[in-house]
């Protein structure tokens, strides 16, 4: 293209030919851009402590932390009294139930401990988590034969989840009400949220306070956002009981 | 109408590309701020609305550059664009700073200038490629989403303190920020802020009007 800032004048710059720093910068970005990408994810487990503690000492979350973001869909979140809590669990079982913090805590407690692995690539690892299994809970509640799938309420009144009934009789499934080792907090979707190891961190709904037995998988809310309903990390099931 | 006293910097359609691209930057600081700080994120909360908002923007971002310089309006936005990539000695003479500076005459934009809009250039482009995969890879790309996300937030603080920078110098600067409004700018700024790019008004436009009068050139910066 024809161009008055002829590289060869000396006039603009004497005695000097230009060099192409706008390329170089470029490049230079771009180049970078693409290694994280390629290989972020060493990055960010070797920044992982380091990243994490200066997060917490200025507030701010940091590229590479092992610190968890915090998601609500609605304009605020519900902040529900441990005494006031319940779970219901109806649709297609033998005896519905209504289930207090008390009541889970009675129940046979298990603990895992996981990372929390968000689809859109963050991840905190080595959680502590402990609950009851859903499958445990799912048995107390008798599932009749008819039933296949589970449909799963937050008590903000628009986030909703599902799984198949397969899915739910997994061992990593946690109605939890403890993580990071405490009770599970308001801004984390305490008192009671669920906990899927193997899938991606949507389908650990926050605010659990219904789980509806039928026989259709019901997409919920991030999958009507086109996420995938059936959200495996990395794409496929893991092994049951190796989570 | 312009004023004898002043010369064209920016025309129409690169005000234009500026303003929507600075608008649509905004936005996206805003939202990705609200999705990425947890204080604002619990505050402001509605999380699909806001990411829908900020994606949507994303993916327009480089709608109003690739525009500009798609129809036969694009005359002056390329030459402006290429004087951001072609440094001279006086472009890195600038990063010397106002009292060591050795006085060599500038080009339309200076150093910092230059290096602001080929880093938020590229921020750009690797902030809309980084997103895509975050938000539109299969799920079995986690991998890659992981260090997608990590550059992302990255690319977040840098494009702020860019940004902060930027917004900074225009504010401290009066005739270079009229001039993003309505095009134009002082003769006599030119003559000593931009002393090769002056010298390349005269010959290129004859103007005879000013440039007659004035003396040859070597109106050097102080």
């Amino acid at each position: 293209m024809a161009d008055e800032l002829d590289e060869t004048s000396g006039g603009r710059y004497p005695g000097t030919k230009p060099v192409h720093m706008g390329r170089r910068t470029v490049l230079g970005i771009l180049g970078l851009t693409g290694i994280g990408i390629a290989v972020g994810t060493k990055i960010d487990n070797a920044l992982g402590n380091v990243s994490s503690a200066v997060s917490n000492a200025i507030g701010v979350p940091l590229p590479g932390d092992d610190e968890f973001r915090y998601y609500t869909i609605t304009g605020s979140y519900p902040v529900i009294p441990a005494d006031t809590y319940e779970l219901t669990v109806d649709g297609m079982v033998r005896e519905p139930l209504r289930l207090r913090l008390a009541d889970l805590r009675s129940m046979k407690r298990t603990k895992l401990v996981h990372q929390f692995q968000c689809v859109t690539g963050w991840i905190v690892p080595d959680v502590h988590w402990e609950g009851v299994l859903l499958r445990d809970v799912l048995d107390r509640a008798g599932v009749t034969s008819r039933a296949t799938a589970l449909r799963l309420f937050s008590a903000d009144g628009a986030y909703t989840e599902s799984l198949s009934l397969t899915q739910a009789h997994r061992p990593d499934i946690l109605v939890a009400d403890k993580m990071l080792g405490a009770n599970v907090t308001a801004d984390h979707g305490g008192p009671v949220r669920l906990y899927v190891a193997p899938m991606y961190g949507y389908k650990s709904i926050k605010w659990l306070n219904r789980i509806e037995v039928s026989n259709e998988v019901v997409p919920g809310y991030w999958e009507d956002n086109g996420y995938p309903v059936d959200a495996w990390i990395g794409g496929s099931a893991p092994v049951a009981g190796r989570p | 109408m312009s004023s004898l006293a002043e010369v064209s910097r920016f025309d129409l359609v690169e005000r234009l590309v500026h303003w929507s691209t600075a608008i649509m930057m905004m936005t996206l600081i805003v939202t990705g701020a609200i999705l990425y700080l947890p204080s604002l994120a619990l505050r402001v909360g509605h999380r699909g609305l806001v990411e829908n908002i900020h994606v949507i923007t994303g993916l327009c971002l480089l709608g109003p550059l690739l525009l500009g310089v798609a129809g036969p309006w694009r005359k002056q936005l390329i030459k402006d664009l290429r004087r951001f990539d072609r440094w001279g000695a006086s472009d890195f003479d600038w990063f010397r700073g106002p009292t060591r500076r050795s006085g060599l005459e500038r080009d339309k934009f200076n150093g910092g200038q230059k290096i602001e809009a080929a880093f938020l250039g590229a921020a750009m482009v690797g902030a809309l490629l980084t997103g895509v995969i975050m938000r539109f890879a299969p799920s079995s790309w986690i991998t890659w989403a992981t260090g997608a996300t990590l550059v992302h937030d990255a690319l977040f603080f840098a494009i702020v303190a860019a940004v902060v920078t930027h917004v900074a110098f225009a504010l401290s600067k009066p005739d270079q920020l009229v001039s993003m409004f309505n095009g134009r700018i002082p003769r006599s700024w030119a003559k000593s802020h931009a002393g090769a790019w002056w010298s390349e008004l005269e010959v290129s436009k004859g103007d005879v009007s000013e440039a007659g009068s004035a003396e040859p050139r070597g109106g050097s910066s102080p």
